[in-house]
């Protein structure tokens, strides 16, 4: 199970599971975004390289016209996964 | 040596002589050749009856009369007598009345019926200044010795202990090349008969070690499925040498007959112990551990000649279980009588641990043995591995201990372990598979009673693997199979695809995690991520079937070690 939706105060949402299977979708809706959005990731139980692939573009093409993406919330283990890829150094990662 | 004597310049006609004889010391070979050629150029150049060449055996300390006609091989302590005299002094001697002089020892002649009258005693010095050996010229054709001939001898003297020196030495190198040679085809025979590969056996993880000594010693083993189960054979010959190397190849060549004509384990054991008692010497013996194993219902019978301690390892309770040897040695006599053979079972987890002596034996610098206990240790420590692990750490154990002492006998071991069931299913090539792999490994988790908290990890392993299957499998439809079991404190995940090319996914190149972001693409992140989640990674790969296996192992210490070691990056783009 994978959600990702608009929250309050500008924030996105997403729940679930990033996998390769739901990569796309993640994808999709994360090119509809603009400027600083901050990703609200409480509800996110996993994320393997597919979801990490989505990050990594959304946050280039953000980079590029002066915005960003901001990760909240992330679980312990989640955050594993950002440390041992070096993604905790391509992303500005603040307690939810 | 030649400042010793006074010598006059050699004549002409003296170093003819002398050269006309050395000559022929350049040819021989072999010592009793070249002994006779020194006598001979001896007796030719000084006009003797007789001569005789001791030569100088160090280690012994004594001096041997190899040649002298008529009179058999003498050997005498070096400081003895006229020849000790001169081979303590490496000075010419000379004596024209050998009665006459109480250094002169009569019983030579006593035993040979020759009367010694004149005598010269020379000093054989080769270029290094070691002392070959000593000869004796004896009885002066008409005469006694001169000065003349002292001059002669001696320069005489330092061709023959150069040339027997030079035969010597030969003589060592061939004699140890021809041992060598015969070491190493023992070695090879022995070598031939272990077994190239551990056979598959299901639920079983089997590892053997044999580490030769430099010389040969006498060990062997065999793992094989044979009708009767899963044959263990772990043999140790007694000494050192070609022969044990031989017998014990001997034996494991009539265990495998004895099987392959139908016997069990008790007729196996008892012929061959019985034939190896007809045919060994008789003090020889092999101490030997022959097991059958039932891997159906995972229950062990074996008995064991005078091999010993067998351990076994039981999970359930980290301790070990010890077993003695159900007979004397093979081959030590005929069997009377068998007792019945111990039977045991193995449970999950369980290792059969056969240690030959060269490991519990192996000392260290200050002449410690490794000892039971510490191979107990490095069993306890790795008993969650995979036996090729554990047998790693059995070798690196006792070299670690031994330093730098030599190791003076073979060291074998034989691991069997068995392995906690693998609950498999097979999933179609397609990402919409991703979600029925999440319920079953959380399905199985539950019934396994795995740690819940490596269940993200495990996913993420199994996710990454399985797309890349899918990615890039090359159009093969072969379904791929994932199987999870559970190991000690973590578990074990194996991933087989089938009809693929081999792609090494533990040699596949790791990403730079420090590249700035413009260059980072996120390729090989996957890959990446699980060789730093999991404990170990191995690929196999069998070019038979085309099949990739992956096998993962996770436990919950190695996750908590690496979330300990793991530091965030050292920057931050926005820093």
């Amino acid at each position: 199970m994978f959600s990702i939706e608009h929250g309050v105060d500008g924030k996105v949402v997403v729940a679930g599971r990033l996998d390769a299977a739901q990569a796309a979708a993640a994808q999709t809706f994360l090119d509809g975004v603009d400027g600083t959005v901050t990703l609200e990731c409480s509800g996110l139980e996993y994320i393997s390289s597919a979801g990490l692939g989505v990050l990594l573009k959304t946050q280039k093409r953000l980079l590029a016209a002066d915005g960003k993406l901001r990760l909240a919330g992330l679980k312990p283990h989640i955050v594993d996964i950002f440390t041992y890829s070096g993604f905790d150094q391509l992303f500005e990662i603040v307690a939810a | 040596m030649s400042e010793v004597v006074r010598q006059r310049p050699l004549s002409r006609r003296d170093l003819e002589a002398i050269l006309d004889v050395t000559k022929g010391l350049a040819a021989p070979f072999d010592l009793t050749t070249m002994l006779g050629a020194v006598v001979g150029a001896a007796k030719q150049v000084l006009h003797a009856e007789r001569g005789s060449v001791w030569l100088y055996d160090a280690p012994n300390g004594e001096l041997v009369l190899e040649v002298a006609t008529g009179i058999k091989p003498v050997r005498v302590p070096w400081q003895s007598g006229l020849v000790g005299a001169c081979a303590r002094s490496r000075v010419i001697i000379n004596v024209p009345d050998c009665y006459a002089d109480p250094r002169f020892d009569p019983s030579v002649d006593k035993a040979s019926g020759y009367r010694t009258r004149c005598m010269l005693t020379l000093p054989l010095v080769d270029h290094q200044d070691v002392l070959v050996g000593v000869m004796q010229v004896l009885n002066k054709i008409g005469g006694t010795f001169d000065r003349d001939d002292e001059a002669l001898a001696t320069a005489l003297a330092a061709q023959c202990a150069v040339a027997l020196q030079r035969v010597r030495m030969t003589d060592a190198l061939i004699e140890g090349e021809k041992m060598r040679k015969a070491l190493e085809m023992a070695r090879e025979v022995q070598m031939s008969t272990l077994p190239a590969a551990m056979p598959a056996v299901p639920s079983y993880d089997i590892a053997a070690l044999f580490h030769p000594a430099e010389l040969t010693g006498g060990d062997t083993y065999d793992v094989a499925l044979i009708d009767q189960g899963l044959l263990l054979v772990l043999g140790d010959a007694t000494g050192h040498g070609i022969a044990p190397a031989l017998s014990v190849t001997q034996m494991q060549a009539m265990l495998r007959m004895a099987f392959r004509l139908g016997a069990d384990l008790e007729q196996a054991f008892a012929q061959v112990n019985d034939r190896l008692a007809d045919t060994l010497a008789e003090d020889r013996f092999i101490t030997a551990f022959i097991g059958l194993l039932d891997p159906q219902v995972h229950r062990l019978r074996f008995h064991s000649g005078g091999q010993a301690p067998i351990l076994v390892y039981r999970a359930a309770t980290g301790s070990f279980e010890r077993y003695k040897p159900t007979s004397f040695p093979l081959g030590a006599m005929r069997l009377a009588a068998l007792r019945p053979p111990v039977a045991l079972d193995l449970l999950p987890g369980d290792i059969l641990v056969l240690v030959s002596d060269g490991v519990y034996e192996q000392e260290n610098v200050r002449g410690e043995a490794f000892g039971e206990a510490r191979v107990c240790d490095t069993v306890l420590a790795n008993a969650g591995k995979r036996m090729a692990e554990l047998q790693a750490a059995l070798l690196a154990s006792v070299r670690g201990f031994s330093g730098d002492a030599a190791q003076e006998d073979d060291m074998t071991a034989v691991l069997v372990k068995r392995l906690a069931p693998t609950v498999e299913r097979a999933f179609a090539r397609s990402f919409d598979q991703i979600a029925p792999l999440v319920t079953f490994t959380a399905e199985t988790f539950d019934r396994l009673g795995i740690d819940p908290l490596l269940l993200p990890t495990v996913d993420l392993a199994v996710e990454e693997l399985f797309t890349n299957m899918v990615k890039y499998g090359g159009g093969s439809d072969a379904a791929v199979r994932v199987g999870i079991a559970a190991i000690d404190g973590g578990v074990e995940l194996t991933l087989v695809d089938r009809d693929v090319e081999a792609f090494d996914v533990t040699r596949a190149p790791d990403v730079d995690i420090g590249q700035p972001i413009d260059e980072r693409e996120p390729g090989g992140l996957g890959l990446h991520l699980i060789r730093r989640m999991a404990d170990s990674v191995e690929y196999r790969y069998a070019k038979d079937t085309r099949e990739s296996l992956i096998t993962l192992r996770i436990t919950s210490a190695g996750v908590a070690r690496r979330r300990a070691a793991a530091k965030g990056g050292t920057h931050n783009v926005f820093d």
